[in-house]
């Protein structure tokens, strides 16, 4: 199992660094991918879910992108100053940019998007808008952000995705969520809108006008709607889809289409969000509200081999609550090894009386049905009476809300720093009903909730860097959640399709620098 | 003029159970866990209060279920069957997106089976006690017996990936560009696994059904009398036998139209062929309450006009039967 | 001939007993072959059949033993198809036989609500069903159940009508019997052979059913069932075609089985109508 994917990896990174040596990139020809599921709609900021992002995301533009590192790179402002207090953040515009439509693209649109849209319609946008006093355009190209405190990750929110400039000639004074724009997406980017089939295909063309020179080269990019995972696999190899990205096709899918001919992978490209799977621990009620519980479930669980088998070995077994792409991670903590002899003894010592509990797979595919199955079994050999609660994405979306579990699997994006990813997670404030994102397992400690909050405010990072540390050596006692993996998401792509991943991001904003090699 | 008052009555019937069927779907789902919004919402990754809010009140969720329903029954009379909650786009204009694929699909299967079945089943009937006989019905009875989403995926193993003969998926290949005849080439090329796999078991159905009821209609005495005038065997078969066996199949290929729309689910999602079965399911998934109702009001439609169309077939077939017997 | 014999010679409900029993035999064998939970992870995942002793079928891509997974499987399809059946009839016998025996306005009442019933595509309203009550094996067996009772309120309402008025049936009512003694005692007794050949039918059909909602993820995750297996293994049908292939097949035979059966009780309990074959 192992041994012939270590292959496929290291040729598929052997193919990725010859690919540096290809020659000079050339235009023309058209790509064909994937989006799974089918998005709601193409309006980014309006909808914010990934399939949505995968495919605006070159519709759309943000004021920066970001390096796999997550350093930030020009991209609608063409540069920044950040004031000496952490408060003032000043952006220069490109001149040059057009909207799909041919209307300018100015200070204006950035503060009506910002000020108006975003607060209204985004609550990412909102999280992190929370911060900002003022948002003033001095000149037609120059925006000055000003905050009510510093705030670290202030910099790391500007992706396309996460803060999308959309046009305010469009938008402005009209009933956003109707608007007859919402059918035809205008933007700034590499691509414009040109057709959606439902339940069939997303064509993007090239926009002849982009400001970049000679970007994009693709001719255009066909997301393809192919909703079982099974055909997805058969596209890809019998060629009609060129690239798989993240997550379309099913784990146990990799191994084979990435040791085919010609074909390449690549873990790159999802750093900004790099998924981390969490087993949410009830701590209001039940066996789970016992910290020593929550400790035996993490000696429990063999993580290593759920990342073997289900993730072919891609990804990371996290310590704590921090990922390694994350900013701030704590190396000095303990691991929680597979240790179920440990684990059985924390249960006799709590006197676990073999109350039944239930686990709540995430339904989002095979992977998860078969994670849950392993975690369930996991937790059966240490004597842990475990059940199974099957669900789909309603009733999974129901219980977490009411808080109506005892165990139940996630994963959330952590956008690169603490305090816009994690934080949210543990904070006693982020308690509420209704939502499966926030603080669903119900952790309060002052303590925590102290150090989170002084640390997002802190400045520089060195004062942030000290308190976040704190945190993560409580956290990795009380257990508040399960922490599974910090996920590997390969994405797969014909090898002729050059420079494919170039960001943080990965294809939500890749074929701006795609070629075809031919 | 008789046919037309019929027709007329069987509409005004149909109209009063699709109403029915309308209501009770509509019970039916309020009862699913799981708030349309808070879906939405949580798809989206990061939900606050403010945004569910603003989701319920956009799609009327915030009033009373009996103004929900009152609003929705009441569109439907209007033929307006409200947005999809979560594409944003007309439920009509979705289904209507989505229909001309499911059509195609379950009538090719609907007429591949039901001629399959009849030649299959006539065939056997007139070789009753020879093996070629045994053998239709012993592959009949195999056909009947295995699940369909299983045959879906061996084909697809098999007639795709193994051999690359036919398209695994989709209803046509997407950036080809074809037009005109090429187009229906290639959709037909895309139509032959899901329409096989979905025939095969009704085709099973009806092969053994259409046996039956010719050794049944073997011996009726207008046979024996035919027999005895000396009719070639092969004519009696035709003309005598398979004409008078034709109605119960009829009526039974009437009853199963519900079932193919049924099993179209699963042969739709093994095929990513974008019909309604699909999208219902989807529709489910996400608790967009206006979609599965449209989906449902749309199906059950289709199996009552198929249920009418064969009433009129088989008034057809038997001229004996007429007006409003 | 007794009914035995009768059944006997219909050389395929022979065969189709034999594969039921085998099957029954493998139910029950199932907890003392294999004690340990079919859930556990014992090998290296995807084994191929033969490669290794003890794992004749091989093993999933969990590493989990598919002839045990096949054999507790057995066990939860004959269940689940026994079950939905016999509930199913519970709503359909008394249904049909009232609209039978009374006729008038009490049969039309039933016969809408029956069609009404058929009018949603059954298939579509079971997934239905399953999703609000969330999966679960009662939950399955309530849906199964919903949706196959309109065939057997039909069958037994116009067996009820072809008897309502034999001459036994009369007598009775002469003697003062009541309804409820009559429909009992009296009439549907004399229906119990079509509605037996009926529900063996319906077994194989429920079994099919259970499999569908489980390849489609509605099944109950804490059972290992056939339908179960397919489902999980359609994924990685290409680099593991014996974890779709052996469930499938023992679906097929199962239900292959119960078809041959029910021929076979036509015959024997229907001797008059039964052909020459």
């Amino acid at each position: 199992m192992k041994t012939p994917l270590a292959l496929a990896i290291s040729a598929a990174a052997f193919a990725f660094s010859s690919a540096a040596l290809a020659g000079d990139p050339q235009s023309g020809g058209t790509v064909n991918t994937i989006v799974q599921p089918e998005p709601p709609g193409l309006v980014l900021g309006m909808v914010q879910n990934a399939p949505t992002r995968t495919v605006a995301g070159n519709i759309y533009e943000g004021l920066l992108r970001y390096t796999t590192d997550l350093e930030p790179m020009p991209q609608l402002a063409k540069s920044w100053e950040v004031s000496d207090d952490g408060r003032t953040y000043t952006f220069h515009l490109r001149e040059d940019v057009t909207w799909h439509d041919g209307e300018p693209f100015t200070a204006d649109d950035v503060v009506f998007s910002a000020d108006v849209f975003h607060r209204e319609l985004n609550p990412s946008a909102r999280a992190v808008l929370q911060h900002v006093e003022n948002i003033e355009a001095t000149d037609d190209y120059t925006v000055v952000f000003t905050l009510n405190k510093p705030f670290g990750p202030f910099l790391i929110s500007f992706e396309a995705g996460t803060f999308t400039m959309v046009p305010e000639h469009l938008y402005a004074g009209t009933d956003f969520r109707n608007n007859e724009h919402n059918d035809h997406p205008i933007g700034t980017g590499p691509f414009k809108f040109a057709n959606w089939e439902r339940g069939t295909v997303i064509e993007l063309v090239k926009n002849d006008d982009y400001y970049e020179d000679g970007l994009p080269y693709l001719d255009g990019v066909n997301w393809h709607i192919i909703p079982d995972g099974g055909s997805r696999a058969v596209a890809f190899e019998n060629g009609t889809i060129d690239v798989l990205p993240s997550g379309t096709v099913e784990n146990f899918d990799i191994p084979r289409l990435s040791a085919m001919d010609n074909v390449c992978m690549t873990e790159e490209g999802h750093e900004y969000f790099s998924p981390f799977a969490m087993l949410w621990m009830n701590n209001r009620e039940g066996p789970t509200a016992d910290k020593r519980f929550r400790q035996a479930v993490m000696y429990a669980m063999d993580r290593e081999f759920a990342k073997d088998v289900l993730w072919n070995g891609l990804g990371n077994v996290p310590l704590s609550a921090f990922g390694s792409n994350a900013r701030f991670q704590n190396d000095d903590l303990e691991p929680y090894d597979y240790n179920p002899d440990r684990a059985r003894e924390l249960l006799a010592e709590m006197d676990y009386d073999g109350e039944e509990i239930t686990i709540l797979p995430l339904p989002y595919g095979e992977t998860w049905t078969r994670w849950a199955e392993a975690v369930q079994q996991n937790l059966r050999e240490v004597g842990i009476n475990v059940e199974t609660q099957a669900s789909d994405v309603g009733g999974w979306n129901q219980r977490l809300g009411d808080w109506d579990y005892d165990l139940a699997f996630t994963y959330l994006f952590q956008y690169g720093d603490p305090a816009l990813g994690i934080s949210r997670t543990y904070l006693s404030d982020n308690i509420a009903k209704g939502s499966p994102w926030n603080n669903v397992e119900g952790y309060e400690n002052e303590r925590v909730d102290e150090l989170f909050n002084a640390a997002a405010t802190a400045f520089p990072d060195e004062k942030r860097e000290a308190l976040y540390h704190e945190v993560q050596e409580i956290l990795h006692e009380d257990v508040p959640v399960g922490w599974l993996m910090e996920l590997g998401f390969p994405t797969l792509y014909r090898c002729n399709v050059q420079d494919l991943v170039t960001s943080g991001v990965g294809v939500n904003d890749g074929f701006k620098d795609a070629w075809l090699e031919r | 003029m008789v046919y037309a008052r019929l027709i007329l009555m069987r509409l005004l019937k149909a109209v009063i159970v699709l109403l029915l069927i309308v209501i009770f779907n509509f019970f039916l789902i309020q009862m699913a866990p799981g708030d349309p919004a808070a879906i939405l919402a949580g798809e989206a990754g990061a939900a606050d209060q403010e945004f569910i809010n603003q989701l319920r009140e956009r799609f009327g969720l915030d009033q009373p279920m009996y103004v929900q329903l009152w609003r929705y029954v009441s569109g439907i009379v209007m033929l307006d069957f409200g947005y999809s909650y979560r594409l944003g786009v007309p439920v009509f204009d979705l289904i209507m997106d989505r229909l001309p694929a499911t059509l195609l699909l379950t009538g090719t299967a609907f007429v591949l089976s039901l001629v399959l079945g009849i030649v299959a089943g006539s065939m056997a009937a007139a070789r009753v006690k020879k093996p070629s006989g045994s053998l239709i019905m012993a592959l009949a009875l195999v056909f009947y017996a295995t699940p369909l989403f299983w045959v879906a995926l061996m084909s697809v193993l098999v007639f795709s990936v193994y051999l690359g003969w036919l398209p695994a998926y989709g209803l046509y290949t997407v950036g080809a560009g074809y037009t005109g005849f090429a187009l229906v080439l290639d959709i037909a090329q895309h139509l032959i696994l899901p329409a096989t796999t979905l025939a095969l078991f009704f085709m099973a159905i009806y092969t053994r059904m259409t046996r039956t009821s010719m050794l049944d209609a073997a011996q009726q005495d207008f046979v024996k009398t035919a027999r005895a005038k000396g009719l070639k065997p092969s004519v009696i078969q035709r003309r005598h036998i398979l004409r008078n066996a034709l109605l119960p199949i009829i009526t039974l290929a009437g009853l199963q139209a519900g079932q193919m729309v049924g099993g179209a689910i699963l042969t739709e999602t093994v095929f990513a062929w974008p019909g309604i079965g699909r999208l219902m399911f989807e529709a489910l998934q996400q608790r967009d309450y206006n979609l599965l109702l449209g989906i449902f009001f749309f199906s059950a439609a289709l199996v009552i006009v198929f249920n009418i169309f064969t009433d009129l077939v088989y008034r057809l077939a038997d001229p004996r039967i007429k007006g409003a017997s | 001939m007794s009914f035995f014999a009768r059944f006997a010679q219909n050389r395929g409900a022979l065969i189709g007993l034999i594969i039921l029993l085998l099957i029954i035999v493998m139910a029950i064998l199932a907890p003392l072959l294999f004690p340990e939970s079919p859930w556990r992870m014992v090998q290296r995942p995807f084994l191929p059949p033969l490669s290794q002793e003890g794992f004749l079928l091989g093993t999933d891509t969990m590493g989990r033993n598919v002839a045990a997974g096949l054999m507790h499987g057995a066990w939860v399809s004959l269940l689940i198809g026994l079950v939905s059946t016999s509930v199913a009839l519970l709503i359909g016998v008394p249904l049909g036989a009232i609209a039978g025996y009374y006729g008038g306005l009490v049969d039309d009442f039933l016969m809408r609500f029956t069609e009404f019933f058929q009018t949603i595509p059954n298939f579509a309203l079971a997934i239905v069903l399953v999703a609000i009550m969330q999966p679960s094996i009662t939950s399955i067996v309530l849906a199964i159940a919903l949706v196959s009772w309109p065939p057997v309120a039909r069958l037994v309402r116009a067996e009820f009508m072809s008897l309502r008025h034999r001459e036994y049936v009369e007598a009775a009512r002469l003697v003062g019997q009541t309804n409820s003694t009559i429909i009992l005692r009296q009439i549907l007794p004399n229906t119990l052979s079509p509605i037996i050949v009926l529900a063996s039918l319906m077994v194989a059909t429920a079994i099919l059913l259970e499999s569908a909602l489980s390849f489609l993820g509605l099944g109950d995750p804490n059972v290992m069932s056939w339908g179960y297996m397919i489902g999980a293994a359609r994924t990685v049908i290409r680099q593991a075609w014996w974890l779709s292939f052996f469930p499938g097949v023992a679906i097929l035979l199962t239900v292959l089985a119960l078809n041959l059966v029910g021929e076979g009780l036509d015959d024997a309990l229907n001797p008059k109508l039964s052909r020459e074959r």
